[in-house]
């Protein structure tokens, strides 16, 4: 270090010193303290630990591009999300299924060039919960005769190609139905197709089966369905407007027999054909 | 007002049913609005007092409740660090992470008000974020699915028997391509914190995702 002049203003002794204490203290070096390592705070140790994950694949549901609705409003079957049961529970369809199909249609909004969805969901993605083998021990049977080895559980039906006339006639006796239980036209109601109605020439799945046929060509308005395999039931949704039109379709689509019946929710069976 | 500790029996319980309820809710709007599905098996909904889209797909809804009724046991014993809700590609690269962070307070104070109103208005400004946050995310790839991944403060195969809540769901722990992103951009969504449970919740996206 070279020399250091300090100039300064003539004065006594004692502030002499006290001048000469304070820069003698600035001219030593600095303290020089080694800065502790960093540490990233990204990413944490957790990130370093692999995490767990379901084995089994979220299920893949595919639009089908080909079959997409050209009308505005979407009709989805809303499947019963009951609470965790325990296994060997029962399931519980009817209330929840029938509370959302009952909404107006104005309740439900989607995308409208999406409104047609149809789950492709192969068996073996499905789990192995007792609800499923239920399903899986009624389909596995008749497997080898099906042409494909995806079977959909519920389809979504498209309005295209179908003009819904607000001035169809209903039948009287339909008409006084509706009055007398004071139904709205858009709300939801049910048909329910049992294996007594599928007679002795085909069976349930035969006639879903052919009810998806029918989702093709889009002939059933304002519909949904769903095959309920462990009822051995098939459940069509429709308008309360809508429904005489789709009941006579039905029966004779279908070839069904016997009577079948249309409930609505909290009514429960108001009509039959 | 009452203090509760970790301890006390429903504690846990109790801020475990409140975060599954909404990751559930969250799950589904992510998948809405992400577009992992077509929109067509989604319905509008009401929860926390906005409106929602809910899968009305039976498989999609039974998956989702099964992953969460595993996921509740580890966030009841606070077990559970983050929660991830992955958006992976066809060849099963990860696209977009939605993390949900958990952290739970040792102690806490709980009255009715905490629970019922400060939290749900709480919850529902992730909601809100969540339904508009593909306005800061780049478009997906098509034929994207997705999984959820739970990071637990221990080591994971430690948790794997707390998480085998249900016979046919099984859980394993995910590999490393299904974790870890390249160059991935962060994105913050919303940050809570409530008496019983703060959360943060952000995106981590793919750079390229095509």
């Amino acid at each position: 270090m070279e020399d250091v002049v300090l100039h300064c203003q003539s004065g006594s002794a004692a502030r002499f010193s006290s001048l000469l204490e304070t820069t003698e203290k600035l001219l030593e070096p600095f303290p020089c303290r080694t800065p502790p390592v960093f540490t990233p705070w990204f990413p944490a140790a957790a990130d370093l630990r692999l995490p767990l994950r379901p084995a089994r694949p979220a299920p893949v549901i595919s639009s089908s591009a080909g079959l997409l609705a050209s009308d505005s409003r979407a009709h989805t079957h809303t499947a019963p999300t009951e609470p965790h049961l325990p296994e060997n529970k029962p399931q519980k369809h009817d209330v929840d299924t029938d509370k959302r199909c009952d909404r107006p249609h104005t309740e439900t909004t989607a995308r409208p060039e999406e409104t047609l969805s149809v789950s492709e969901t192969p068996n073996h993605l499905l789990p192995a919960s007792p609800r499923h083998r239920a399903e899986r021990r009624v389909t596995d049977l008749p497997q080898k005769n099906t042409e494909s080895p995806i079977k959909r559980s519920w389809s979504v039906f498209t309005q295209r190609g179908v003009l819904l006339d607000s001035s169809q006639s209903l039948s009287r006796r339909f008409h006084h139905m509706v009055s007398v239980h004071r139904l709205h036209l858009r709300q939801r109601a049910k048909w329910v197709i049992s294996e007594d109605n599928c007679g002795t020439a085909q069976d349930i799945e035969q006639v879903w089966r052919t009810l998806s046929r029918s989702v093709r060509s889009s002939r059933l308005p304002t519909c949904n369905a769903n095959i309920q395999r462990e009822r051995a039931e098939i459940w069509v949704f429709c308008d309360v407007l809508c429904s005489e039109q789709v009941g006579r379709f039905l029966k004779e689509e279908l070839q069904l027999s016997g009577r079948i019946s249309l409930s609505v929710h909290r009514l429960g069976n108001v009509f039959s054909m | 007002m009452t203090t509760l500790t970790r301890q006390d029996l429903n504690f846990g319980q109790v801020v475990a049913d409140i975060l599954c309820e909404f990751l559930e809710v969250a799950i589904h709007l992510i998948l809405y609005v992400r577009e992992v599905y077509p929109s067509g098996i989604f319905q509008k909904r009401k929860k926390y007092n906005v409106p929602v889209q809910m899968s009305c797909h039976p498989e999609l809804n039974q998956y989702i409740q099964d992953t969460l009724h595993c996921v509740k046991p580890l966030i009841e014993k606070n077990d559970a660090e983050k929660v991830v809700v992955v958006i992976m590609d066809k060849e099963h690269h990860p696209v977009e992470r939605f993390v949900f962070e958990i952290s739970q307070p040792p102690l806490l104070s709980i009255s009715s008000d905490t629970l019922l109103s400060h939290v749900e208005q709480l919850l529902r400004a992730f909601i809100l974020k969540i339904s508009v946050c593909d306005a800061v995310l780049n478009n997906n790839p098509p034929g994207c699915s997705f999984t959820v991944l739970v990071h637990t403060r221990d080591v994971a195969t430690r948790n794997m028997e707390k998480v085998q809540v249900i016979k046919d769901f099984p859980w394993i722990v995910a590999d490393e391509q299904e974790v870890h992103m390249q160059e991935p951009r962060l994105i913050p969504l919303k940050t809570m914190t409530s008496d019983i449970v703060k959360m943060q919740l952000y995106v981590e996206e793919r750079a390229q995702k095509t």
